[in-house]
């Protein structure tokens, strides 16, 4: 690529790039932060008006990360599941020996992580976690708006976990393949996996009514809510492809929207901007591009290529600042709005 | 495809339980200093493997949802590479041991069929220890053991200070009966070249062009209808394209599940350059390889390693193939 002839974007220009050399697998809003999980095993938290600080805390790649009441929480590969404060003290809930720490969720005081095959949950300072049995190792787990529903996916579906009378009570939700990501609709009447195959699978829990949401070129690694209908945003195809969620029977038989169509590579990670009909999209090549939830989109070059593929794309809760990390570790912080 | 480069090489390590795998992978570990070896182990805690980077994992097998009913990866080695190439350290390596009744099939099938693990890694080989003591018996019990063997790249024969010259000839007779083009080492304590076991790029289409198979003149008379056997054809008449392409489309569509492997390297009519291919059941990789070289000989060569080949009119399907 000639450099010369790259025009930055007002968000390179006004940003601040950091070279971390290790990739980034994960990160979460916190307090007033936005905190990053590493290859290396670190975390970084970027606030609006501070540098970054830097905690050591795994030994090997973050696997996965998430905000609990009174910290971030993160799995990794050296079977550690950790609790980190906005201060860098680092407390050990569990270790896990050789076994990884895939999957970590929280909700109020409750932490869960998933190793293997199983969920361990910690609740209201129990030392001992519960434990919820899966038939394969875990590709995804979920924690509903209220903190009584649990979404597991493994191999042949969903597990789908309620709080009833302080026991978690199984449901299964059945789909011959392999299923990753799992999320709840943000009315929590939907589950959504991302497959093994290039494809992306939903059911109603209300009936279990089931259909496949496919036609992507590649995996689907990454999905969002956007807007108010709402529209599920995905990654996988050479645009964001997003499928509208409203109605009884939500997109089935329906087309999705194509937005963010600037990009040259496949989707890897999709963000939505919280409060605005609006959705960034970062490409295999590093590209990123802001666009419109509509027929036809105006779309906002946030990044330039970078040759790595974007790995997340991150809002600070005050709406103030973008981050975008990607798979070799190059980190943008910018200010969203002109100054 | 990623250039070959940036993908790092991953040795499969399979063999029944007892045969020495623990022992190689040890040797392998201590022997390669310098060098940065992930280690992926389904048997852990049996013998203590002496590395710093060992992942414990669960043999995963999964069907894939693509109409293809022998198609099936290992769903714990894709989210298990797809985890270590999001470290920060760069890995030399990667060892995958298998548990002794395991089917390669699906181990090397992942590398066909995944995408990321395709763009970031590479399948070097899928090198099988065997007991020069058990083998034969093992061959006559458990599918297991023949599909071990079919599918290697190396066998590793162990324990030969057990046995007696003859046996040694008999076991190794029975190997190439099932593989000829696999390479036989002979072992005590897995003590082999380590240049020999690993960084062979035995699954890049190259080595379909380097290796000569090592066929014997073996009478079929008293094989069960189970067993593992190869057959190879030799055209010297260049062949047609499309009527290769028909046969073998549809031939891997009817027969996948019981061809375990396939290679060759043809001479089509009109065609400049070599074609090289080579399969697992179903899945295939293709790709012309450049002119032949001056003054080789063009001629076509494949051969098939698998169950009831007798019942697929091969030798006829490929007669078939020859251009006008």
């Amino acid at each position: 690529m000639n450099n010369e002839s790259v025009i930055k974007s007002r968000f390179e220009e006004n940003g601040k790039v950091f070279e971390t050399g290790a990739p980034v697998t994960g990160a979460v809003s916190i307090e007033n932060a936005v905190a990053v999980g590493f290859g290396d095993g670190s975390i970084r938290f970027f606030w609006p008006d501070n540098d970054p600080l830097e905690v050591q805390a795994h030994s090997g790649a973050i696997q996965s990360i998430a905000s609990s009441n009174d910290g971030v929480i993160t799995g990794g590969q050296d079977g550690r599941f950790l609790k980190i404060s906005t201060n860098a003290e680092v407390e050990e809930i569990y270790n896990f020996g050789t076994r990884w720490v895939d999957n970590v969720a929280a909700y109020e005081s409750m932490v869960l992580c998933s190793s293997g095959k199983n969920v361990y949950i910690w609740s209201d300072e129990n030392d001992k976690p519960k434990i919820l049995e899966h038939q394969s190792t875990i590709g995804g787990i979920a924690i509903d708006q209220n903190g009584r529903r649990i979404a597991v996916s493994c191999y042949g579906g969903v597990t789908l976990w309620r709080l009833e009378k302080n026991k978690w009570k199984s449901s299964k939700f059945a789909w011959k393949g392999s299923h990753g990501k799992v999320g709840f609709s943000p009315d929590g009447k939907y589950l959504v996996t991302t497959m093994q195959e290039n494809e992306l699978h939903a059911w109603r829990i209300r009936d279990k009514a089931s259909f496949a949401m496919s036609g992507y070129p590649s995996k689907v690694k990454s999905f969002t809510w956007a807007g108010d209908n709402p529209y599920l945003v995905t990654a996988g195809a050479k645009e964001a492809i997003c499928w509208p969620f409203d109605g009884k029977e939500g997109p089935k038989g329906r087309k999705p929207l194509c937005i963010a169509s600037g990009g040259q590579q496949n989707a890897t990670f999709v963000e939505s901007l919280p409060g605005e009909k609006a959705v960034f999209a970062g490409f295999r090549n590093g590209m990123v591009l802001l666009s419109e939830l509509s027929e036809h989109p105006n779309d906002v070059l946030i990044q330039n290529p970078t040759g790595s593929e974007v790995s997340n794309i991150s809002i600070s809760p005050d709406r103030s600042h973008i981050l975008v990390g990607d798979s070799k570790g190059q980190i943008l912080w910018s200010p969203l709005w002109e100054q | 495809m990623e250039n070959s480069s940036s993908q790092v090489p991953v040795t499969v390590l399979t063999g029944f339980l007892g045969a020495g795998k623990t022992t190689l992978l040890n040797r392998i570990l201590t022997e390669q200093h310098g060098r940065r070896y992930a280690v992926i182990v389904n048997e852990f805690g049996e013998q203590g493997i002496d590395n710093d980077l060992v992942v414990d994992a669960d043999e995963e097998v999964f069907e894939m949802n693509n109409g293809c009913i022998c198609c099936t990866v290992r769903g714990d080695l894709i989210r298990i590479l797809g985890g270590l190439m999001k470290r920060a350290d760069q890995l030399d390596a990667i060892i995958v041991e298998t548990t002794g009744l395991a089917d390669p099939a699906p181990v090397a099938q992942t590398f066909f069929v995944d995408q990321d693990v395709a763009d970031r890694t590479k399948l070097d080989a899928i090198v099988t220890v065997a007991d020069a003591v058990h083998l034969s018996t093992q061959l006559g019990e458990h599918h297991e053991a023949e599909e071990q063997i079919a599918f290697a790249d190396v066998v590793l024969l162990n324990k030969i200070d057990l046995v007696d010259q003859s046996q040694i000839t008999g076991v190794k007779d029975r190997i190439r009966k099932i593989n000829p083009y696999t390479k036989i080492i002979e072992t005590n304590r897995c003590a082999a070249p380590l240049d020999e076991v690993l960084g062979l790029n035995a699954f890049s289409l190259d080595r379909v062009l380097e290796v000569e198979p090592d066929f014997l003149d073996s009478d079929h008379d008293h094989e069960h209808d189970d067993d593992v056997t190869s057959v190879s054809f030799v055209s010297d008449t260049p062949l047609d394209l499309e009527k290769f392409e028909k046969w073998f489309g549809n031939l891997l569509q009817t027969h996948g599940q019981n061809i375990l492997r396939s290679k060759g390297i043809l001479d089509f009519k009109n065609e400049k350059d070599r074609y090289v291919f080579q399969g697992v059941h179903m899945l295939m990789d293709a790709s012309p390889m450049g002119p032949w070289p001056e003054k080789s000989i063009r001629n076509s060569r494949v051969v098939f390693i698998g169950r009831k080949l007798e019942t697929m009119n091969l030798k006829e399907g490929f007669e078939s193939c020859k251009s006008d």
